[in-house]
C-alpha cells in the first residue's frame, strides 16, 4: 500500500518534470528573443508540433524494436541504431539499383532484416541472456562497430538521401507538412499497429508477452523460450529496418548516423517504460515533439536537440525509473 | 594473502616502474608514445574497474571524467597561461566534484539502467563542452601552446600509473574492497550487514573518476589539441570496459594485462590494416565478450592456474 502511494506521487513528480521539460524551450526562447507571439510565429509553432508528431511515429517504430528485445531478454541492444541505418541503406540500394519504390521495397528488406535478426540471436545473444549486462552491451556495441565500418567500406561516409514525395501537404491554411513525413507517419502507424495486434491476439504473440513477464513460468507452461527469443530479435531487427526505410525517405543518412538513433531509442523506451509497447509509442511522439520545440526556439539548436534526449532520459530514470507506464522494478 | 606476498607484489611493481623509468632513452619517439598510451589505458581500465569491477556498477560513460580532465588542462594552459602540472590537480578535483554530483543520484539505479544513465551523462557532458563555447571554444577545440613535452608527459603518466596501481591494489586488498565486493554480490544483504552502501558506492565512483581525469589532462598536454568528439569519445569508455573484461573484471592484475594486450592489438591492426582496422576491432570486441566474458583470469581459474574466487 505504501508503495502504491509512493508510486503515484512519483507519477505526479514525473508529470511536473515533463511539464517543465516542455516549458523550458519556451522560456529559453522568450529570453533569447526567438519567441514572438504574432500569428506567423504561432503558425510556425503549430507546424513544428505537427511535424514533430509525424516524426515521432518513426521514432516510435524503431524504439518499439529496442523495447521488445529489452522486455523479453533484459538485453540492451547497443547496435539498434546501426540496424536502423542498415534498413536505410537496404532501401537506398533497392531504390537506386533495383528501381523499387521505397515503401514497396519493405516487402524485400524486412524479411532480410528478420533473417539477420535470427542470425544475431543464434550466434551472439542466445549465449548471454541472463548474464551481467556488460556482456551483451559489449557484444552489441562491437556488432555496431562492425556494421558501421563495413557500411563505410562499401558506401563511403557520404550522406545519402532518397528523393521521395518531396511535395508538401496543406493541413490548414497556415500549417503545411512534407508529404514524405505524412506517408512515413501513416506507414509507422500501420506497422506498429500490426505488430501490436500480433502481440495481443496471436498465440505466438502471447508467448512473447508471457516470456517477457516471466521466462521461467513461461517455460513451465510449455513455451519454447529459445524460439520466442529468436522471433523477438527477428521482429525487432525487422522493425528497426522498417524504421530505417522511413528515415531514408525524409532525412539524409550516412554510416555513422545510427549512434544518434540508438540514444534516442534508449531515451524513448526509458520515458515510456522499458519493455512497454504502448509506452514506446507515446515516448516516441513525446521526444520528437520536444526535439522540434527545442530546435525551433533554442539558439544553437542542433546540439541542444541531443541534450533534450539525454536530459529527458536521466530525469525519468531518477524520478520514476519505471517511466510513464510505471513498469515494475526488477 | 600474507605479508610476504604483498612485499613480493610491491617489489614487482617497483621493478616495473624502474624499467619503465629508464626505458625512454632507449626508445624511438614512436615507441615512447606507444608506451605512454599503453600506460594511460592501464590507468583508465584500472579506474573503471574500481566502480564496475569491484562494485559491479557498469559505468558506460566513464569517458566523461577523462574529458573533464582534458578540458581543465587545455583551458587553464591555453587561456590562462598556467603551468600544466597544477592543472592536473584542478582536473582531478573537478572530476571528483562531478562524480559526487552525478553519482549521488545515478548510483541509486541498478544494472542496465545505471549503464544507460551514465552513457547519457557522458554524451550530455560532450554536448555541454560543444555548446558552452565561451569557455571551451566549442567544436573548434583548443590548441595548446607547444613545448618539448614528450619526456615530461611520459614521466607524469608513469607516476600516475604507479599511483593508480597502488591505489587499486590497496582497495582490492582492504576492508574497503571487501565491502565493495559485498555490494556487488548482494547489495541488500550488504546493507543488512550494516555496510553504508550509498557511501561506499559513492566513494568508489569518485575514486574511479579522479584518475581518468588526470590521465585526460596529461593526454591533452601530450597531443596538444583537443575537441569534444575526441576526448568524449564513446569508444574510450568501451576500451576501459573491454580491457577490464579481457583481463578479468574485479581483479587488480586483470585490467593491467587487458589494457596492455588490447592496446597493442589495436595499434597493430591500425598499422597493418588501415582501412579495416575498426571492423577488426569490432569483431574482436564481439569475440571477447561472447567467448571470454570472465577474461583471461577467469580462463586461468577455470583451469586451476590461479586462485579461485578472484574474478567477478
Amino acid at each position: 500500500m505504501e508503495q502504491a502511494v509512493d508510486s503515484s506521487r512519483r507519477l505526479y513528480l514525473l508529470a511536473s518534470f515533463l511539464v517543465c521539460a516542455y516549458a523550458l524551450p519556451f522560456v529559453v526562447g522568450a529570453w533569447a528573443g526567438t519567441v514572438r507571439l504574432d500569428e506567423r510565429w504561432l503558425a510556425n509553432l503549430a507546424t513544428v508540433v505537427v511535424g514533430g508528431l509525424m516524426q515521432g511515429g518513426v521514432y516510435a517504430m524503431f524504439a518499439v524494436g529496442l523495447t521488445l528485445i529489452f522486455g523479453v531478454m533484459r538485453i540492451i541492444n547497443a547496435a539498434h541504431g546501426e540496424m536502423v541505418m542498415m534498413g536505410a541503406y537496404l532501401t537506398w540500394v533497392c531504390f537506386f539499383y533495383l528501381r523499387i519504390d521505397p515503401l514497396l521495397s519493405m516487402v524485400l528488406t524486412l524479411p532480410v532484416a528478420f533473417l539477420i535478426g535470427l542470425a544475431v540471436q543464434k550466434l551472439l545473444l542466445d549465449a548471454v541472456v541472463g548474464q551481467p549486462e556488460l556482456t551483451a552491451l559489449l557484444i552489441t556495441f562491437g556488432l555496431g562497430l562492425v556494421m558501421i565500418y563495413t557500411t563505410e567500406l562499401i558506401f563511403t561516409t557520404d550522406f545519402r538521401t532518397i528523393p521521395y514525395a518531396p511535395g508538401t501537404l496543406q493541413l490548414t491554411p497556415s500549417i503545411a507538412v512534407g508529404q514524405n513525413r505524412v506517408i512515413s507517419f501513416v506507414m509507422a502507424v500501420v506497422i506498429t499497429t500490426a505488430v501490436y495486434v500480433f502481440l495481443k491476439r496471436s498465440r505466438l504473440g502471447k508467448a512473447v508477452r508471457a516470456t517477457a513477464l516471466n521466462a521461467e513460468v513461461a517455460m513451465v507452461c510449455g513455451i519454447n523460450v529459445r524460439r520466442v527469443y529468436l522471433i523477438t530479435t527477428g521482429l525487432a531487427v525487422a522493425l528497426a529496418a522498417a524504421g530505417g526505410a522511413l528515415v531514408s525517405i525524409q532525412f539524409g543518412f550516412n554510416p555513422e548516423t545510427g549512434v544518434v538513433y540508438t540514444l534516442q531509442a534508449f531515451a524513448i523506451i526509458i520515458l515510456g517504460g522499458r519493455g512497454h509497447y504502448v509506452g514506446a509509442l507515446i515516448g516516441g511522439l513525446m521526444l520528437a515533439v520536444l526535439e522540434n520545440l527545442v530546435s525551433l526556439m533554442v539558439p544553437n539548436g542542433t546540439a541542444m536537440v541531443e541534450l533534450a534526449a539525454y536530459g529527458l532520459m536521466i530525469g525519468v530514470l531518477l524520478i520514476r525509473p519505471g517511466g510513464l507506464m510505471g513498469v515494475k522494478e526488477d | 594473502m600474507g605479508l610476504r606476498e604483498h612485499v613480493r607484489n610491491l617489489a614487482l611493481l617497483a621493478a616495473l616502474g624502474f624499467t619503465l623509468a629508464f626505458l625512454p632513452s632507449a626508445l624511438s619517439v614512436y615507441l615512447r608514445s606507444f608506451v605512454l598510451f599503453t600506460m594511460m589505458y592501464v590507468v583508465l581500465a584500472l579506474s573503471w574497474n574500481i566502480i564496475s569491477g569491484f562494485t559491479g556498477y557498469t559505468s558506460f560513460g566513464h569517458v566523461a571524467f577523462y574529458g573533464i580532465g582534458a578540458y581543465a588542462c587545455a583551458i587553464l594552459v591555453a587561456d590562462y597561461g598556467w603551468h600544466w602540472l597544477p592543472t592536473l590537480g584542478v582536473g582531478a578535483l573537478l572530476a571528483g566534484v562531478v562524480a559526487v554530483a552525478i553519482g549521488y543520484p545515478v548510483l541509486r539505479l541498478k544494472g542496465p539502467y545505471f549503464a544507460i544513465a551514465m552513457l547519457g551523462a557522458a554524451e550530455g557532458t560532450r554536448v555541454v563542452a560543444t555548446v558552452w563555447d565561451r569557455l571551451t571554444h566549442g567544436g573548434l577545440g583548443i590548441s595548446l601552446p607547444s613545448a618539448e613535452t614528450s619526456m615530461q608527459t611520459y614521466y607524469a603518466m608513469l607516476v600516475l600509473m604507479v599511483v593508480t596501481i597502488v591505489a587499486a591494489y590497496a582497495i582490492g586488498h582492504s576492508r574497503f574492497g571487501v565491502r565493495l565486493n559485498a555490494i556487488r554480490e548482494d547489495e541488500v544483504a550488504a546493507d543488512a550487514l550494516g555496510i553504508n552502501t550509498t557511501f561506499y558506492k559513492l566513494a568508489a565512483f569518485t575514486l574511479s573518476g579522479v584518475f581518468p581525469a588526470v590521465a585526460g589532462g596529461i593526454q591533452a598536454y601530450k597531443v596538444l589539441y583537443i575537441d569534444p568528439p575526441s576526448v568524449f569519445f564513446v569508444q574510450i569508455t568501451i576500451a576501459m570496459a573491454l580491457m577490464s573484461m579481457l583481463g578479468g573484471k574485479g581483479t587488480v592484475i586483470g585490467p593491467i594485462v587487458g589494457a596492455v594486450i588490447l592496446y597493442t592489438v589495436q595499434e597493430l591492426t591500425w598499422v597493418n590494416f588501415p582501412t579495416a582496422h575498426l571492423i577488426a576491432y569490432g569483431l574482436f570486441i564481439v569475440l571477447v565478450a561472447r567467448f571470454m566474458p570472465r577474461g583471461l583470469m577467469g580462463f586461468a581459474i577455470d583451469r586451476g592456474w590461479a586462485r579461485k574466487g578472484m574474478v567477478h
